[in-house]
């Protein structure tokens, strides 16, 4: 079979099961089916039925940290099998526009454009062509400000930057009205026709906006459990209440947890050998404003928190000790080493967590709820290049920054109140503070706030990139990654400081 | 489709799972310290508990890890961790025992009282021939009860005109060294060792006696063993003396007052075998005259001393400095019955008049503080009380102080008002050999320096008021500061 005669996609026998705990959910049965490819097709049925299942396997967005549909039979893509893994040749030449396009609201329309156009190597300065053609010309300078119809546009200029094989559209006309429905139908049939080797599945309720635009329509039959191929003008009729099978033969409930366990283990594995290995920058800008950035918004908070500890410490520490030893009993216990090399540190990192890890889990629990993740998989970049890499820098410099100057807050906080309470001079105070802390204690405070920041960007990559089913969710993980943060750092300073001070 | 997942996974599981292990060993070890590891073997371990103290000495060196019973059952061994100090005092013949408090009867005394209200603690000696060191995990035999005698380290040093004597006993009723000598109910010495005669015939006490007691030791003197001596009937009425020897023997002596005369060092007396039927004479009826009104205030009820100061300035970027000043300051007795002497701070404390190269606190080390008196004794004297306001006064407590020192009368002293105002005033200072020179007025035309006179006490209307020192710290303007800012409990009552 020549490759132009070759189909798309070609199911053979194929079946799809959800597994559940203590039973599956069947989706499909023994499905056999040849989809010729260069055709533009409208994917039908019920919600629920397994379209988006369906699609999210083509296009290699099942979620890791759950156990994978089962699949049955076998599912050709050009020729080569994806049931027991994804072919290598289908990362560059598929493409999804995802319901909620994924869009990467915190860079510009343009710049999500390049992005997509950088990872699949392509030059940038096709991404004025490729909006242009999207109907984009003049799109705002923020991409939260687009409209919904421009939203559209820009997932679906963003979707051709790779020059897709197989395109993939998930209800790309939800929530427009017709007038806007039919626009980005033809947007769609265009981008279609602009490729002759492009095969196009487009799921949609929307049947009127694609009108005439069409070349086929694949049915996905609940009740039949069953795929088929249909004529442009055909008409679905959609039974109410299909039911779907939960077949009690599935695997024990114990190996579905045990499943998502190991996967879950699996998941934190990843993001550890994901930080080493993509250490280094994807992109030295983001890098370096995130690490500005971590260090400026707390840098005031810890500050202000480092000065009250050593202030109040010193201060009474003098003013309940005023005979003999008191300086010395004061620098001990409220400027010193104590203060210096444990306790400042130690609640400075917990500010530091409490400040930043609320924002920066929220923001990738956010991109995961919104597909922006999937969208960055999608498009072939790494989401550990765009969200982990620049955490673990900005944490791992930032943390160790602020805490230090915490502590120089809380030395100067000391030498006002010694100064207030015992008319000790600040050369004085600060050749007795010299006495007891030495380089040692800063090297100590500067591993225990490294290690930590890197512990703390791990634990807040992780939870922040979980499943996401609803918002809730996403603040159960921002909980999660404040909780986990704080008792990481308290980890790491209490062992390192038993093992150096013990 | 998840199958390198599932793999992954099940490495990080066992990646967790041992260094869960690591962590866990490694926090079961944290509290491994170097030191020398020994288990001790008691027959009794005598309420002995992980986390006492092993002491050398009265210095804790070590700690009791733990404490179990061996596994025959006959025993009970401590683990015990002496840190290197300790470790390097260990050797194989080093005696361990476990110090509560002990009661040994007529002969063995009292001992381990410390431990009424603190926990049981292991202690050990060792000899002057020092065995094998010890090595780690070593097991050794503990005492179940101290050495018999203490060592002659544990004892007073011998001061230079103390009385050295020896007493011959018929039998050795538990003296030990350090046994008190006892002289109308007062110690006056003690026993420095307890040797049995080379015949056998007798055991050879010796004795210390204090200088300031020895006059109490004369040839006439009869000199026992105390041990609780009962004398009298049951229905007729008993007499217990010397109850306080249960808990420790002691030397006693009695001497009628002018009999015999004071003996030599290497003085040798023969103790009585019993108790003698002696009885103190009466206190002398010259000690019951009421002593004499004191004496109307005279010049010479001033007592001003010599104040000398010597000290090191410890200096990081150079030599170190010597600091040594001389004055005068103020003799007399506060209400605690403490020699006290008030002068210049500028005088007495280096910290005050000392500055680092940077302007910071000196460093001031080896300070030491002399007083001289009128006669030319040197006693010593600490550094009490400063003025936390900055001013130049300062108060010396005098230690050692002789029976008879005498301090400026009270009525000499005034201790409120301003200096401004009081009439004419004048300034008196000791001189290099101690003695009293001439007052120098102090008049505004003519300032007295201030070297030379730096102390000195500042009277008016002979009485004293205030101590001349300088204006501010570092300064070197003379005032007179007033005695009103001493605190009240340095003052006489």
């Amino acid at each position: 079979m020549t490759a132009a005669m070759q189909p798309a996609l070609d199911f053979r026998n194929f079946g799809l099961a959800h597994r559940r705990p203590g039973g599956e959910e069947v989706l499909l049965s023994a499905v056999t089916l040849s989809l010729p490819a260069r055709r533009f097709y409208l994917f039908l049925g019920t919600s629920g039925g397994g379209k988006s299942s369906l699609l999210r396997i083509l296009a290699g967005l099942v979620e890791s940290r759950e156990p994978a549909p089962r699949l049955s039979g076998d599912l050709l893509a050009w020729g080569e099998s994806m049931t027991t893994h994804r072919p290598e040749s289908m990362r560059d030449s598929v493409a999804a526009i995802l319901q909620d396009e994924g869009l990467l609201d915190e860079l510009s329309p343009r710049a999500n454009v390049e992005i997509a156009l950088r990872a699949a190597g392509r030059s940038r300065r096709l991404a004025p062509g490729l909006l242009a053609q999207a109907g984009l010309v003049d799109p705002p300078e923020r991409t939260a400000e687009l409209s919904g119809g421009m939203r559209k546009r820009l997932a679906v200029a963003r979707a051709l930057a790779s020059s897709p094989r197989l395109l993939l559209c998930d209800e790309p006309t939800a929530g427009l009205d017709a007038e806007a429905a039919r626009t980005i139908a033809q947007l769609l049939r265009l981008a279609h026709d602009q490729d002759p080797d492009r095969t196009t599945i487009v799921i949609t309720h929307d049947i009127a906006a694609f009108e005439g635009r069409i070349d086929g329509v694949l049915v996905l039959d609940r009740d039949a459990r069953s795929l088929r191929l249909e004529p442009p003008g055909f008409r679905p009729t959609y039974a109410a209440g299909a039911k779907v099978d939960e077949s009690p033969a599935g695997e024990p409930e114990a190996v579905h947890w045990l499943r998502r366990g190991l996967l879950r283990l699996a998941a934190a594995g990843e993001t550890v050998l994901e930080s080493w290995r993509r250490l280094p920058p994807f992109e030295l800008g983001q890098v370096a404003r995130t690490v500005v950035r971590f260090t400026v918004e707390p840098a005031a908070f810890v500050a202000i928190a480092g000065a009250v500890i050593g202030g109040l410490g010193t201060f009474f520490a003098l003013r309940n000790n005023p005979i003999h030893g008191g300086f010395e009993s004061a620098l001990l216990t409220g400027t010193g080493k104590v203060s210096t090399a444990v306790l400042v540190p130690l609640l400075s990192g917990f500010f530091f967590t409490a400040r930043i890890v609320a924002g920066a889990a929220a923001r990738i629990g956010t991109m995961k709820r919104t597909n922006q993740i999937a969208a960055l998989q999608m498009m072939g970049v790494r989401p550990a290049d765009y969200l982990l890499t620049p955490l673990v820098w900005g944490m791992v410099i930032a943390m160790p920054v602020v805490t230090l100057g915490g502590v120089v807050a809380a030395a100067g906080a000391a030498a006002m109140a010694a100064d207030l309470v015992s008319g000790i001079t600040a050369v004085g105070w600060a050749e007795a503070y010299f006495a007891t802390v030495d380089a040692n204690d800063v090297l100590v405070v500067l591993g225990k706030t490294t290690l930590s920041g890197y512990l703390v960007a791990l634990s807040c990559y992780h939870l922040g990139t979980g499943p996401k089913r609803s918002g809730a969710e996403v603040g159960e993980a921002v909980n999660a990654a404040i909780v986990v943060g704080m008792a990481l750092v308290l980890a790491v300073h209490a062992s390192l400081t038993f093992l150096v001070y013990g | 489709m998840h199958r390198l997942r599932y793999l992954i996974g099940t490495l990080t599981l066992i990646a967790a799972v041992l260094g869960a292990v690591w962590i866990v060993r490694t926090l079961r070890h944290l509290d491994d310290r170097p030191g020398l590891p020994l288990q001790i073997e008691f027959r009794d371990a005598r309420g002995l508990r992980g986390g006492a103290d092993v002491r050398y000495r009265g210095v804790t060196v070590g700690t009791v890890r733990t404490v179990s019973i061996a596994g025959d059952g006959d025993k009970a061994t401590a683990s015990v961790l002496l840190e290197p100090t300790g470790a390097a005092q260990a050797c194989v013949n080093s005696a361990f025992w476990i110090v509560t408090p002990r009661f040994a009867g007529l002969t063995g005394g009292a001992s381990g009282l410390d431990t009424l209200v603190r926990d049981a603690y292991i202690t050990f000696q060792t000899p002057v021939e020092r065995g094998s060191p010890l090595v780690a995990g070593s097991l050794l035999a503990g005492r179940e009860k101290p050495p018999v005698s203490p060592e002659p380290e544990a004892l007073d040093e011998i001061q230079h005109g103390d009385l050295l004597m020896s007493l011959l006993v018929p039998e050795n009723h538990g003296l030990r060294p350090g046994s008190a000598v006892i002289f109308r109910g007062t110690q006056t010495g003690d026993v420095r060792s307890v040797e049995l005669a080379a015949d056998g015939t007798f055991v050879e006490v010796k004795l210390r006696i204090a200088r300031r007691y020895r006059q109490t030791v004369t040839d006439k003197c009869q000199f026992w063993v105390a041990r609780p001596y009962v004398t009298g009937a049951l229905f007729s009425g008993f007499t217990v003396t010397d109850v306080s020897a249960l808990l420790s023997p002691y030397v006693s002596y009695y001497g009628d007052p002018g009999q015999g005369v004071f003996v030599q060092d290497g003085y040798r007396a023969a103790a009585q075998a019993v108790r003698p039927n002696v009885e103190a004479a009466a206190v002398p009826l010259e000690a019951l005259r009421q002593k004499q009104a004191a004496p109307a205030p005279v010049a010479d009820d001033l007592v001003v001393v010599r104040v000398v100061y010597a000290a090191i300035e410890r200096d990081t970027w150079s030599a170190d400095d010597p600091v040594h000043h001389e004055g005068t300051g103020l003799l007399f007795v506060d209400r605690s019955g403490r020699s006290v002497v008030v002068t210049a701070r500028s005088l007495v404390d280096g910290s005050y008049t000392e500055q680092d190269a940077f302007g910071g606190d000196p460093e001031i080390e080896d300070e030491q503080i002399k007083v001289m008196l009128a006669d030319g004794t040197v006693l010593r004297a600490g550094r009490v009380w400063v003025h936390n306001g900055g001013k130049d006064l300062a108060a010396l407590v005098v230690e050692d102080v002789p029976p008879d020192l005498r301090g400026t009368a009270s009525a000499r002293l005034r201790f409120e008002g301003p200096v401004e105002g009081t009439g004419t005033l004048a300034v008196h200072c000791a001189g290099a050999d101690g003695a009293v020179l001439p007052p120098q007025a102090l008049s505004a035309g003519e300032p007295v320096p201030l070297p030379g006179h730096l102390g000195g006490v500042v009277t008016a209307a002979e009485q004293a008021l205030g101590i001349y020192g300088c204006q501010k710290q570092h300064g070197t303007e003379p005032t007179v500061v007033s005695l009103e800012l001493l605190p009240t409990d340095l003052r006489p009552k």
